[in-house]
């Protein structure tokens, strides 16, 4: 691939790409001083090495990249060579326009084919992971080779193509970052991960997809595993975990009932009082109140 | 028809068993509960996790299995594991999470008391070895560190005195569960001062303490309603899951063993004596009033083979660690016993019962370039029944026994049970797909109903129908061997303390 780059509102390529930032390609043969800066800002930006060594600092912490490896850097975090040296090799690059909400949730945006579900499961699993380097990922070179032609050619179709190609490699990145964090072989540790998950966004409407991406499981075998080493389905121990958080703030009198069923979860204080009659034989006020006086 | 359910609350999951009254399994269901630590040195569970997973498990089988069937539930025996914590407050409301028995963070408390005259004099009264595990060290660390909760703490209990509370209203806690605190004098079968005194809390702090037969209680009413039990299903305390593995395997007396290799092990004893010992290698667990379960636990069980299948298994379906397991089992039979001279110690995770040494780490020793995968893992296999043979040993010191029995998930696997036969020389009797724990906790329910005239009748009649028998000739390839490894397991304490304080840096 040759040198190119591509910025929005300067490169007539980008005009039906109001996401896509910045795209392009350096091959780079000699050492340069102040060629690499520290940047930090609120996009998220993906490179791909082709050849030589990078020695690069992504949030503080110091990594070195080979031929095939990406780095993958979130909105926010600071991303450079620490002395601002732009390395001999080359690599590839895009910077996208993301948005984050409220929950901090990455939002892709309109030109994705993403659903709301898939997209949050893609970006729980972005934020989760701690690594943000895969090493020898050659799928994104192909990746990045694509959506270079295609906007280059322009044939016809290509603004699909091209939104297709940028969830393409969203979806890679994140089957393999969870397939990275869990190998298949330690499910005791798999799982307390997404327990822990599961505790720290109780109110989240969590759906058996979300959960099965999470461990890097297809759907059935993520059923059929949860179910033959916990005793549970997915869902029921997900009612289990919510029921157990419920019984501690029931046991502090100075949160609503409403609060405690949507905090843990549950769709209404109604919903909460059912669920919770039908387990324990107590509605939560029942519950509340024999659990106030002292013994 | 009438029948028995028996709960078992343990580290890693609630299972409930339902019996006829003639012991029959009808049938049963677990209810995963996991283990938290939020520093190295914790391990903790959520009390009100437990209790929900209890109602939902015990709920389930009920629903499934025993009222579709038109069973009357009579009677509902729990047992439980050891040594755990749990402070509450005035209203009886948890103050945070339980600690459990493989909690280390009282270390300092209990290597202070081991070492001084008074807790040799506790370890002589009480039975219990002192170590983190005895919640008389756990709360003795609570009033060192957190002066906070330990002002407001009205009592300090175990899980299962917590969840029979919560169901009947009623603090109680059993003799066995009891004796593995290291606060009751198991002589005199009352709390002991002394150790109340170092612990810093009065008898009036802890459940009542009552005998394993004893009912806490009518379960209240909404619960009788949310499970469809009538008024008159009988709660028993019971005891706990060590003591009852002793009874559902059989053992009714002296001259006989019983191991149990699950994630960790133990071998237990059982006779109308107390086990004292100088080195206070042995817990003395009381069961009723003249009977003591006495041996020594292993940190390094079915665990540590776990954590060897995870690193080198080839798990061709992800996740399925029992498929890559049965696999490695069957590589590791294609290696002579001894493993051609390739000995591991299996001290991953510390070892309690018989060094006692929280620092020993693991070891291969004797490798040679002839020696391959399948040698490291035999020798991994050997290695933790070494180390239950070594508890073995010790316990045969002070009490002979001639018949062996085994249980634990990792403990029936063949390949394990004949390698116990063959390092003890002794057959080893046990019964394939067959709970010891839950067995023993029908035992106690069947005994307390009348249907037996006393708990001795009631264990004379548990048959394992399988036995193995020990084969000579790796009999003694084993001890040759094992010499070394017993020499090896104490000779590099120096080096162990070295490595371990490496580690923790």
């Amino acid at each position: 691939m040759n040198q190119f780059l591509l910025c929005q509102k300067k490169a007539v390529e980008l005009l039906l790409f109001p996401h896509i930032e910045e795209i392009g390609v350096i091959k780079n043969s000699a050492i340069r001083l102040n060629g690499f800066l520290n940047i930090v800002d609120d996009g998220l930006k993906i490179y791909y090495v082709q050849e030589g060594k990078f020695e690069w600092t992504i949030n503080h912490r110091p990594f070195i990249l080979y031929p095939g490896d990406v780095a993958l850097i979130l909105p926010g975090i600071e991303f450079g060579n620490e002395n601002n040296v732009l390395e001999i090799g080359s690599f590839s690059w895009i910077h996208l326009r993301v948005n984050v909400n409220k929950k901090k949730q990455l939002l892709t945006g309109s030109w994705s084919s993403l659903s709301d579900k898939e997209t949050r499961a893609v970006s729980k699993i972005l934020q989760m992971n701690n690594s943000p380097v895969l090493q020898k990922f050659t799928e994104a070179g192909h990746i990045f080779k694509s959506i270079q032609s295609e906007l280059f050619n322009q044939e016809i179709g290509y603004q699909a193509r091209v939104n297709h190609l940028l969830d393409e490699i969203f979806i890679r990145m994140s089957r393999q970052f969870s397939r990275i964090s869990n190998p298949g072989r330690d499910f005791p540790s798999t799982f307390m991960k997404l327990e822990r998950e599961l505790r720290q966004d109780l109110s989240h409407q969590w759906t058996v997809e979300e959960m099965a991406t999470l461990v890097g499981l297809g759907t059935t075998l993520f059923n059929d595993t949860v179910k033959s080493y916990s005793g549970f389905s997915p869902v029921s121990y997900l009612i289990n975990i919510r029921i157990s958080e419920a019984i501690k703030l029931l046991k502090k009198s100075d949160i609503s009932l409403t609060d405690i069923a949507l905090d843990t979860g549950f769709y209404s204080s109604q919903h909460f009082s059912t669920t919770f009659k039908k387990l324990t034989g107590y509605t939560p006020s029942q519950f509340r109140k024999n659990h106030s006086r002292t013994k | 028809m009438e029948c028995i359910i028996t709960i078992e609350l343990g580290t890693n999951a609630v299972r409930v068993y339902a019996f006829d009254l003639n012991g029959n399994m009808l049938g049963s269901l677990k209810g995963y509960c996991p283990t938290f630590h939020s520093e190295p040195d914790y391990s903790e569970q959520d009390p009100d996790q437990i209790f929900i997973t209890m109602l939902y498990v015990l709920k389930n089988l009920l629903n499934d299995l025993v009222h579709p069937k038109k069973y009357k539930v009579v009677s509902i025996c729990f047992s439980a594991s050891m040594h755990s914590v749990l402070a509450v407050d005035k209203r009886g409301n948890p103050m945070g999470n339980a600690i459990t028995w493989a909690d280390n963070r009282a270390n300092k408390e209990a290597a202070e008391l081991k070492n001084s005259a008074l807790g040799k004099k506790i370890y002589k009264t009480t039975g219990t070895p002192l170590h983190p595990m005895s919640p008389l060290t756990k709360i003795a660390w609570i009033k060192n560190n957190e002066k906070e909760k330990f002002k407001q703490a009205s009592k300090f209990l175990s899980l299962k005195s917590y969840i029979l509370q919560q169901l009947t209203g009623e603090y109680m806690v059993d003799y066995s569960i009891a004796s593995a605190t290291g606060l009751l004098n198991i002589h005199k079968i009352q709390w002991e001062p002394e150790a109340l005194k170092f612990a810093g809390i009065t008898s009036a702090m802890l459940p009542n303490l009552v005998p394993v037969f004893t009912s806490p209680g009518k379960l209240n009413n909404a619960y009788q309603t949310s499970l469809g039990l009538s008024a008159d299903t009988k709660l028993l305390v019971g005891s706990s899951d060590g003591c009852m593995a002793i009874l559902g395997d059989g053992i009714n007396g002296e001259g006989m063993a019983n191991i149990t290799v699950e994630d960790s092990g133990a071998v237990r004893v059982m006779g109308d004596k107390v086990l004292q010992d100088e080195k206070q290698l042995f817990f003395n667990y009381l069961l009723t009033e003249n009977r003591y379960v006495s041996g020594g636990p292993t940190n390094n069980g079915g665990n540590i083979f776990e954590w060897f299948t995870r690193q080198f298994g080839d798990f061709k379906n992800p996740f399925d660690i029992e498929d890559s397991m049965l696999e490695l089992i069957n590589e590791a039979s294609g290696i002579s016993p001894g493993s051609d001279g390739l000995i591991f110690l299996p001290y991953l995770l510390g070892e309690r019962a018989p060094i006692w040494n929280a620092n020993a780490r693991g070891v291969y020793f004797g490798i040679n370039i002839k020696h391959t995968k399948a040698h490291f893992l035999r020798a991994v296999i050997e290695g933790i029944l070494y180390e239950i043979y070594s508890i073995g040993k010790t316990l045969q010191q002070h009490r002979a026994f001639n018949t062996l029995s085994i249980n634990g998930s990792f403990g029936t696997l063949p390949f394990f049970v004949q390698m116990v036969a063959d390092i003890y020389n002794k057959p080893v009797r046990l019964m394939q797909n067959y709970h010891s724990v839950s067995y023993g906790s029908y035992l106690i329910s069947a005994t307390e109903m009348g249907i037996y005239n006393s708990l001795d009748e009631a264990v004379k009649t548990v048959v394992l129908r399988d036995i193995v028998t020990p084969q000579k000739n790796n009999h003694r390839t084993y001890l040759k061997y094992y010499k070394i490894f017993e020499s090896l397991s104490t000779k590099l304490a120096n080096e162990f303390a070295d490595i371990a304080a490496l580690q923790q840096s």
